[in-house]
């Protein structure tokens, strides 16, 4: 019979650690830390891989993004693509940033001007909405608009009608230059 | 004769109305009889007896003024007769080498030298009497001229003028006689000739050279026996045996000198230097290639130097004295000592005022010597930096020659052919290139202090290391190479990267220190105590030194780019070499990262000196954890009988989040392990709570013990193969799908693993049922042929696989990693800013990627990255602006 006779010598051991990243010494904590919000949601939306909605900041502010949705399957939107600006505030994420379609957009819930009417970048918001969730929302609410407050009262008319109304899309829609 | 009319008749075109028809006659008469007696003075063959007639004739002719009838009459039949007689015969006796030429170039040297030798002593000699002969007759005419001259003036006139008109008239015609009927042949054979006397003379100098070394070597025997008095009697000996060698040299040089002299006389003078020159350089060329060879371990220069001196010089200055171009003929007496006699400060021994074109011709020679011997070393640059630095004298040479002839870019176009064809191969392996580039840096630097010629030789094997994916790695062991004692390359410990730290580090301490003594002593002590001394640390100047080091290593530096790419491999590589540790030794390491330290700055290596810490700190752990376990493990021991001691294990722990990723594979450890395992994790909880342990458990090495009915085997694992043994304590036979479960990996993994046992000879595969693999532990050792005397003997095999396995995820993987990071950020601005340039691309990422690890790559990094996505098409590149591919 045989026997083994095992000695375990060394095996590796491995703590968690909380990971402590200092800190840059910031002028103003305030904005340093919205800052860093920004660049994490920035980050965690990168690494997402959320396909239809994407944004990044312009080259030299991070407060202010450009944003890209892509309109969802079976839905009039379908095939379109409409580019939005985020203008984030100072006291971000305590207030919600400012979001408009840059590409003109048919919708009940969209102005000409491209104003949103979306109660969570309104009197909804809250500071756990970040980035992605954003963007989410306003890719949903393509497809499912809410026809009781219109800013754009012929397509929330239009709505019932979807062939019509896929086809003002078409018609109305301009894709983003150098797409 | 009808010429002689003819040109009488031209003369004297003005007097001839003049002429009375006696005087007419009487002229005929005289020309008819000068005709004659010319003739016969000329072919006479030594018979002068016509001398009276021949005079009267002459007066006969130069009262009627036809002096130049004379004069043109009597060379032209000069000339007739030495063609006839001299140029003629003369050539004949070459006829025999008239193929001479055809045969030397198919080197049939069968050619009987002495009776060559013999033929052009013989012909010259004939040719010249003949010659000697025929200037006697001129000199003859000269002396009737000079008569009628003198008898119409009725004083003596001087008859040097005329006589030297007639001589060189007479060399003129002698010279283009010959030269137009030259055979093509004669300069070989003044060639040929020349060399073989050359080589006669060289093999007596040599000799000489030898036999006087070996008098002076018997002249110092006897004076260490103290018989000084038999010691004069050498000397005496040794005088006689060099007049004896000096006689028989001057015998053969004036023999030369002798057959340059005749060569010269017959207007031979341009080609007889021509013939002995280039006899000197052919034998030069031999002697430099005799003595350089493709030995590089010693300098050759100064024995060529003085080979030149002894042997040419001395044979050159011989001839010159002998044909009399130097001035002091009194000299020649003195003139050749031996080549050993001490040399004065003059250029050439032995001779007092070396005539100018003595010194030219040593020029000319030394010249040809350096780039000879530059040629032959370029040639072989290759070979002698392999050989470096035991080849440092060639590298020396090559040095002073360069510095002679200048001819540096020929060094850098052959050395990089040769680069090019030799070492920048596939078949090459990283290690040796990088070992020949050090080599290459430091010879070339010696060479060049510029560091010019090596930029440009340096370039092509650094863009070739570039291309090579283990270029990072092998530097980087290069580098610990020498602390770790068990590295592969450990051959070239002179080579090693580490030691030019080393001395860097003294440097930096030398330039604090202002006490000369106390450096040296340092110095000392580490000289002592290097298993190597480095041949380079022979240079005194120690200033250029500490400047030449660091070049060294930021060119090696150079070839990757950036030193984080390099820190980043060398925490890979120091993450295994820790983790693969069962001791906690680690000063080698430690002294390592101090001298990366001094190099690359502290905050650089940050977490490897983390990492050191951790083991450091490991230790401590794991003496104050022993001792607490070993009492709850009394208790356990009731459970099974084959409990393990708690003193067993010791764990290595480690700050994951400063280590390289880990690569950590699932695994079931066999229950009383794993029971250890956790107990020890609880005790580093109790004492250094919050924190937990982890254990990788995959990781690590296994001291075991296999007992068998007739054997005991030790060996040394990787814990997989551990967990694979023990399953085979209690159940003597598997299949490879229950063997999987129960260890806890998958199938090809284990098939993988268990193939170190079964090539052990411990475990045998036979395929079961089902085509299921089953495994059988093989009880007695009879039972495998393998292995046969290796039982009982302690196996050190860590991680026995075929392929090496590595518990720390490659830097590659890592950069990867990092990559997918950075196209997935990449992808996000072009989905929202359409199109966007390289720079622009460049300046976001920068701004706005800053995570673990922030973007840190270069403008050239980022395009060779985005055009690696290019070509996966998922993007597109149009007039310098990338698009999102659709």
């Amino acid at each position: 019979m045989a026997t083994v006779n095992g000695q375990i010598e060394t095996a590796q051991g491995n703590i968690t650690t909380p990971s402590k990243q200092p800190l840059p010494a910031a002028k103003s904590v305030d904005s340093q830390s919205v800052l860093k919000r920004l660049q994490s949601e920035l980050m965690a939306l990168m690494m997402s891989g959320e396909s239809g909605i994407s944004a990044f900041p312009e080259e030299d502010n991070i407060f202010f993004w450009k944003g890209t949705i892509t309109g969802s399957k079976d839905t009039v939107f379908e095939g379109t693509e409409y580019k939005l600006t985020l203008s984030f505030p100072n006291d971000y994420p305590f207030k919600p940033p400012k979001v408009k379609f840059e590409t003109t957009c048919f919708h009940p819930n969209v102005d000409l001007h491209g104003n949103i009417c979306l109660d969570i970048l309104q009197d909804k918001w809250s500071s756990a909405y970040d980035v992605r969730t954003i963007l989410l929302s306003i890719q949903s609410l393509l497809g499912e608009p809410n026809n009781s407050s219109p800013l754009n009262p012929q397509a929330a008319q239009l709505w019932s009608n979807q062939q019509e109304y896929r086809k003002m899309v078409e018609k109305l829609y301009k894709p983003p230059p150098s797409a | 004769m009808a010429t002689g009319e003819s040109t009488s008749h031209f003369w004297n075109i003005g007097v001839l109305d003049s002429l009375s028809d006696d005087s007419l006659q009487e002229i005929a008469e005289s020309y008819n009889g000068f005709c004659v007696a010319t003739q016969t003075l000329v072919t006479g063959a030594g018979d002068l007896s016509v001398d009276s007639e021949f005079v009267a004739v002459v007066h006969g002719l130069m009262k009627h003024g036809l002096e130049s009838l004379v004069r043109d009459h009597f060379l032209q039949v000069l000339e007739e007769t030495f063609e006839r007689n001299g140029a003629s015969k003369f050539w004949r006796h070459f006829d025999v080498f008239s193929n001479f030429a055809e045969l030397k170039k198919n080197n049939e040297f069968d050619i009987n030298e002495d009776e060559i030798q013999q033929v052009l002593c013989n012909a010259l000699e004939e040719i010249s009497l003949e010659k000697q002969y025929e200037e006697k007759c001129l000199l003859m005419l000269v002396h009737a001229l000079h008569s009628y001259k003198d008898q119409i003036s009725g004083e003596r006139h001087d008859s040097e003028a005329e006589r030297d008109y007639f001589v060189s008239k007479y060399q003129l015609i002698v010279s283009s006689v010959l030269m137009a009927s030259l055979p093509r042949h004669f300069p070989v054979i003044l060639h040929w000739y020349f060399k073989r006397r050359l080589e006669e003379l060289s093999t007596i100098m040599d000799e000489e050279c030898n036999e006087d070394s070996s008098q002076s070597k018997d002249d110092m025997d006897l004076d260490e026996k103290g018989k000084i008095c038999t010691k004069v009697g050498a000397m005496d000996v040794d005088d006689c045996y060099k007049q004896r060698m000096f006689s028989e040299n001057s015998r053969l040089v004036k023999n030369i000198g002798k057959v340059v002299l005749d060569l010269r006389s017959l207007g031979f003078t341009s080609m007889a230097e021509d013939a002995y020159a280039s006899a000197i350089f052919l034998l030069l060329k031999a002697k430099v290639h005799d003595l350089a060879g493709d030995d590089f371990r010693s300098s050759v220069l100064q024995s060529i130097k003085s080979w030149i001196q002894s042997v040419p010089l001395q044979f050159l200055h011989a001839l010159l004295v002998y044909l009399g171009d130097t001035i002091s003929y009194e000299s020649t007496s003195s003139g050749i000592k031996s080549p050993l006699a001490p040399q004065p400060a003059s250029c050439c021994p032995g001779i007092d005022a070396p005539s100018e074109g003595l010194v030219r011709w040593k020029l000319r020679l030394e010249y040809f010597a350096y780039e000879t011997l530059q040629d032959l070393r370029i040639a072989k640059l290759f070979e002698i930096i392999v050989d470096y630095p035991e080849s440092s004298p060639a590298i020396e040479d090559l040095k002073l020659c360069l510095e002679y002839t200048g001819q540096h870019a020929k060094l850098v176009e052959s050395f990089i052919s040769a680069l090019r064809y030799r070492l920048l191969t596939a078949g090459a392996s990283t290690n040796d290139i990088l070992h020949q580039y050090v080599s290459t840096i430091k010879a070339l630097r010696t060479i060049d202090p510029a560091g010019v010629f090596l930029e440009a030789v340096g370039e092509p094997i650094r863009d070739y290391l570039r291309g090579r994916k283990d270029t990072i790695k092998c530097i980087v062991t290069m580098l610990t190479d020498g602390t770790s004692g068990n590295s592969s390359a450990s051959g070239n410990s002179g080579d090693s990267l580490l030691e030019e730290l080393n001395r860097d580090e003294e440097m930096q301490e030398n330039v604090g220190t202002d006490d000369d003594f106390n450096t040296d002593d340092r110095q000392a002590w580490i000289n002592a105590t290097r298993w190597q001394p480095d041949p380079v640390e022979a240079d005194p100047l120690k200033g250029s030194r500490n400047q030449r080091k660091v070049d060294i290593l930021g060119m090696i530096v150079g070839i990757i780019g950036s030193k984080d790419q390099l820190v980043n491999e060398y925490r890979t590589m120091l993450a295994e070499k820790l983790l693969n540790k069962s001791d906690y030794d680690i000063d080698a390491e430690i002294r390592t990262l101090e001298l990366l330290k001094i190099q690359f700055g502290e905050s650089s290596l940050q977490k490897c000196e983390i990492m050191l810490n951790d083991l450091i700190d490991s230790k401590r752990a794991n003496t104050n954890i022993k001792p607490t376990i070993s009492q709850p493990s009394k208790t356990s021991t009731q459970i099974g009988e084959n409990t393990i001691p708690m003193d067993v294990v010791s764990a290595t722990i480690i700050s994951s989040n400063f280590w390289p990723p880990i690569q950590d594979e699932p695994l079931n450890l066999p229950g009383p392990i794993d029971q250890l395992l956790s107990d020890y994790a609880n005790r580093f909880h109790e004492i250094k709570t919050p924190r937990k342990l982890q254990w990788k458990k995959s990781l690590g090495t296994v001291k075991l013990e296999l007992q068998f009915e007739d054997r005991v085997m030790q060996f040394t694992v990787a814990p997989i193969h551990a967990s694979i043994i023990m399953q085979f304590q209690d159940q003597t036979s598997w299949t490879s799908k229950n063997l999987a479960a129960a260890v806890g990996v998958p199938m090809d993994v284990l098939n993988r693993r268990i193939n170190f046992w079964i090539t052990k000879g411990v475990i045998a595969e036979t395929s079961g049922a089902d085509f299921a693999q089953v495994y059988t532990l093989m009880e007695k050792m009879a039972d495998t042929s393998k292995n046969g005397g290796s039982g009982g003997g302690s196996q050190e095999l860590l991680g026995g696989d075929e392929e090496e396995e590595r518990s720390v995820a490659s830097v590659e993987n890592q950069l990867r990693k990092e990559m997918t990071v950075y196209e997935k950020f990449i992808l996000g601005m072009l989905t929202n800013f359409g199109s966007m340039a390289l720079d622009r691309i460049h300046n976001t990422l920068k701004m706005f990627c800053i995570a673990d690890p922030p973007y840190d790559k270069s403008l050239q990094q980022l395009q060779s990255f985005l055009s690696g996505l290019v070509s996966e098409e998922k993007l597109e590149l149009r007039d310098g602006m990338y698009f999102l591919k659709k």
